[in-house]
């Protein structure tokens, strides 16, 4: 890497600054053993105080908002990292998912309508998976029926993130029950205020309930709010969950390499017998094995992107990138949870708007099966890395 | 580094050209040793030889590419203790007659060397102090060497020895002595891993003359690290050649075995270890270059970046050789198919200068700076 130019530093230097200034001292506080209305306020205004700096989406086009290289991105993510900033957690479909669809396969209409508006707080969340589609999202079942100015759509998702605050949704449905399974999918921008829409949250393992089950009941969809051509949904919806990943990773890399520096604290801290982890030998082996492959996730990260960037992307980096991210967020958080051990059992909620190493490392162990299972298990971004990344055979398979 | 990447990727393909590692997956069981001419017609003898003495004037990041390459073929030479080690070590001397005229004859194709700065049987080569192995006693005859070290890399053959001695005046030194003087014994070490050689040197009364004791240019403890950074590293870059070969031969295998009526790569338990394998070398390349560049950029301050190098793609290559063996099903055990030959040298990788452990303990000297104070009321 470069050595850092004055310009770089000048910009880490008045994000600081900002970080100081804006960051409230007392938000892990304010958002823990909170209701679901009181996080989505401090999320809203958390994201428009970060858009208002001009820090909310640097990874979007200059057109819509963004432009900021991958190496101011980088500082900037390392600095709201390192100042314990609250994480996005709301606006995250609305600024990854949304907008990388609409940009890769929207309408300039839109484009319009949608991407200044999440600027303005629009949220989203995503219909793809349901109780018989998970792994195999292809064989999904919620159908969508032709009608005169567009479709009705029946079925169940599962598993939207934040869909019970969410303004607007990105859904797959089948247009085509006749075709070859992802031959006759299209996606839509559903507005979470059509009628026939009934939301339930669901229970995680953590105790929280942001996940949501989505019952839709004759819900109409106008013809404006395809994206793509029909039955074109499920290569749309690659080109969404591709172009992503790569992004998002950076801002987790530089969130994980501080909790790293959280976790060396931690067993720096007398533990009960009076004795500390960091003076034992396997201890420090273990942390500086995470210590390497932080910092080789770090590189990695910023190879994809660039990568991306260029248009040299492999057809498996953002699963590599992911597949080796969650398993080692997995790693890192079993490890904080064995050194902070009875005491840690006690720490029954996180701040809702915390990180993935969020200090609770019992509750950060639990949700890190959040990274390992959603998003592509990671047995399934094993098959893709093992396809489309070494080009091995695929298994036979129902077409 | 991207206007280099140009003609990285030409002396990549050079090199595959040279040591016939075009294609995956064509091991064999006793890999031909690589003809010092042939590296020298290539110009790999003089990269790192200032071109004001016949060399290439190129950077450990070039020899690097090399080296990476000699792990994927698995290819006997002496390429480490000449070039890597004994090139990298002269360039951190103060120029001299001896020196200069060393450096010249290695780009020629003259000399071959090796380097003997640590006694191998006696630590794990990770060290923050230098501990010579070696003695330069002043007598009424002249100075004289005594001293041993076990695994030196490249020692059978070598017809220059680059030793770390203590000289008269208490003072580290490096030593040149010549392979046939009366006094210095070079023993071989056969290895499990036959690709690789290494030696005990053993010292007893050989004769140096002053144009044979070189000095440091900067701290002596400094430049011993850098040399055993570059040791290690130089090692990371073959253990990441190793795995890339084991890697990109386990799926050209898994592509072609048939059972059960398909190719064994259809069957997830094989594809996702191939997966991992391929996860395993991504890091460690990003972690390798990582180093290079650092190496390249302060070869005297480069230790945490070569630590964390060495002691990921060591770990990885033993894994993926490992894993490499397991999925080439019954072949992958036989002598014949060759897969053995990559998992001893990336065992021998992993062991040389410094274990994977040892390297992790130095990175861990970073963590916490104040060692708890004991009471003081007794």
């Amino acid at each position: 890497m470069a050595a850092p130019t004055d310009d770089l530093e000048d910009f880490r230097a008045s994000v600081r600054e900002w970080c100081r200034a804006h960051i409230p001292s007392d938000w892990r506080a304010a958002q823990t053993g909170v209701d679901n209305d009181a996080f989505v306020a401090f999320q809203k205004d958390w994201f428009a105080q970060l858009h208002g700096a001009g820090y909310a989406v640097p990874h979007w086009p200059r057109e819509w908002g963004g432009g900021m290289s991958t190496a101011e991105q980088i500082v900037l993510f390392q600095e709201l990292a390192a100042h314990d900033a609250p994480r996005l957690v709301v606006a995250f479909v609305g600024i990854h998912h949304a907008a990388s669809t609409l940009l890769a396969a929207g309408t300039d209409e839109q484009r319009q309508r949608h991407l200044p508006a999440i600027l303005e707080g629009e949220i989203w969340c995503q219909g793809f998976s349901e109780p018989d589609a998970g792994s195999d999202l292809a064989s999904l079942s919620t159908s969508a029926r032709a009608v005169n100015d567009g479709w009705v759509v029946n079925g169940q998702k599962v598993w939207a993130s934040g869909a019970l605050h969410a303004d607007w949704c990105l859904l797959l449905a089948r247009t085509d029950a006749d075709a070859p399974k992802r031959r006759g999918i299209s996606y839509f921008l559903m507005d979470m205020r059509s009628t026939g829409l009934d939301v339930r949250t669901i229970r995680q393992a953590t105790g929280e309930a942001h996940f949501c089950e989505v019952f839709l009941n004759d819900v109409h969809i106008p013809t404006a709010n395809l994206v793509g051509e029909e039955n074109a949904g499920w290569q749309v919806a690659q080109a969404t969950l591709g172009a992503e990943r790569g992004l998002t990773m950076l801002e987790l890399a530089e969130r994980l390499a501080n909790g790293f520096r959280w976790l060396v604290e931690l067993c720096a801290q007398p533990g009960p017998g009076g004795s500390r982890p960091i003076d034992d030998p396997r201890v420090q082996d273990r942390l500086a094995a995470f210590d390497t492959e932080i910092t080789g996730l770090r590189s990695l990260c910023r190879g994809v992107v660039e990568r991306v960037e260029s248009g040299a992307a492999g057809p498996a980096d953002a699963s590599v990138v992911k597949l080796f991210y969650s398993e080692l967020l997995q790693r890192l958080t079993g490890f904080g949870a064995e050194v902070d051990g009875l005491s840690g059992h006690t720490v029954l909620q996180k701040p809702l708007s915390s990180g993935w190493e969020s200090g609770a490392w019992m509750l950060d162990f639990i949700s890190s099966w959040e990274w390992t299972i959603p998003g592509g298990t990671s047995e399934i971004q094993r098959n893709i890395i093992g396809e489309r990344g070494l080009g091995l055979p695929r298994e036979p398979s129902v077409p | 580094m991207s206007e280099f990447a140009a003609f990285h990727d030409e002396l990549r393909a050079v090199a595959k050209d040279v040591l016939g590692t075009t294609e995956p997956g064509g091991q064999v069981a006793e890999p031909p040793e690589l003809d010092w001419q042939v590296v020298v017609d290539a110009g790999w003898s003089g990269l790192e030889v200032a071109e004001s003495l016949d060399g290439a004037g190129a950077t450990f990041a070039e020899v690097a590419v090399v080296l990476e390459e000699l792990g994927r073929a698995a290819a006997p030479s002496p390429f480490l203790g000449t070039v890597a080690l004994g090139v990298g070590t002269l360039d951190l001397l103060q120029p001299s007659a001896g020196r200069d005229g060393l450096l010249q004859r290695i780009a020629a194709g003259e000399r071959t060397v090796a380097v003997a700065v640590v006694d191998g049987a006696d630590g794990d080569g990770v060290v923050e102090r230098a501990d010579a192995p070696f003695r330069l006693t002043s007598t009424p005859d002249g100075l004289r060497l005594y001293g041993t070290a076990a695994f030196v890399p490249d020692a059978p053959g070598a017809d220059r020895f680059l030793v770390l001695a203590t000289g008269p005046d208490d003072r580290l030194v490096f030593v040149v002595v010549h392979d046939d003087q009366a006094g210095l014994d070079v023993t071989p070490q056969p290895l499990l891993d036959a690709t690789q050689r290494v030696g005990t040197v053993v010292a007893d009364g050989v004769e140096v003359s002053d144009a044979g004791v070189l000095t440091f240019t900067h701290d002596a403890d400094a430049t011993v690290r850098a040399v055993l950074d570059r040791g290690a590293l130089a090692v990371a870059c073959d253990a990441l050649g190793v795995g890339a070969a084991m890697l990109d031969g386990t799926v050209a295998y898994a592509g072609m075995r048939e059972q059960f009526g398909r190719p064994i790569g259809s069957f997830q338990a094989v594809k996702h270890q191939c997966a991992d394998m391929l996860v395993h070398v991504s890091v460690a390349r990003e972690l390798v270059v990582a180093a290079v560049d650092a190496l390249v950029r302060d070869p005297f301050d480069a230790s945490v970046a070569v630590s964390m190098a060495k002691a990921y793609a060591c770990d990885m290559a033993v894994d993926v050789a490992g894993r490499a063996m397991q999925l080439h099903g019954g072949i992958g055990y036989t002598w014949e198919s060759g897969i053995h030959v990559f998992l001893k040298r990336a065992a021998l990788d992993r062991s040389l200068f410094g274990s994977p452990p040892a390297h992790r303990r130095r990175l861990a000297l970073r963590y916490d700076a104040a060692p708890v104070q004991p009471d003081p009321v007794q």
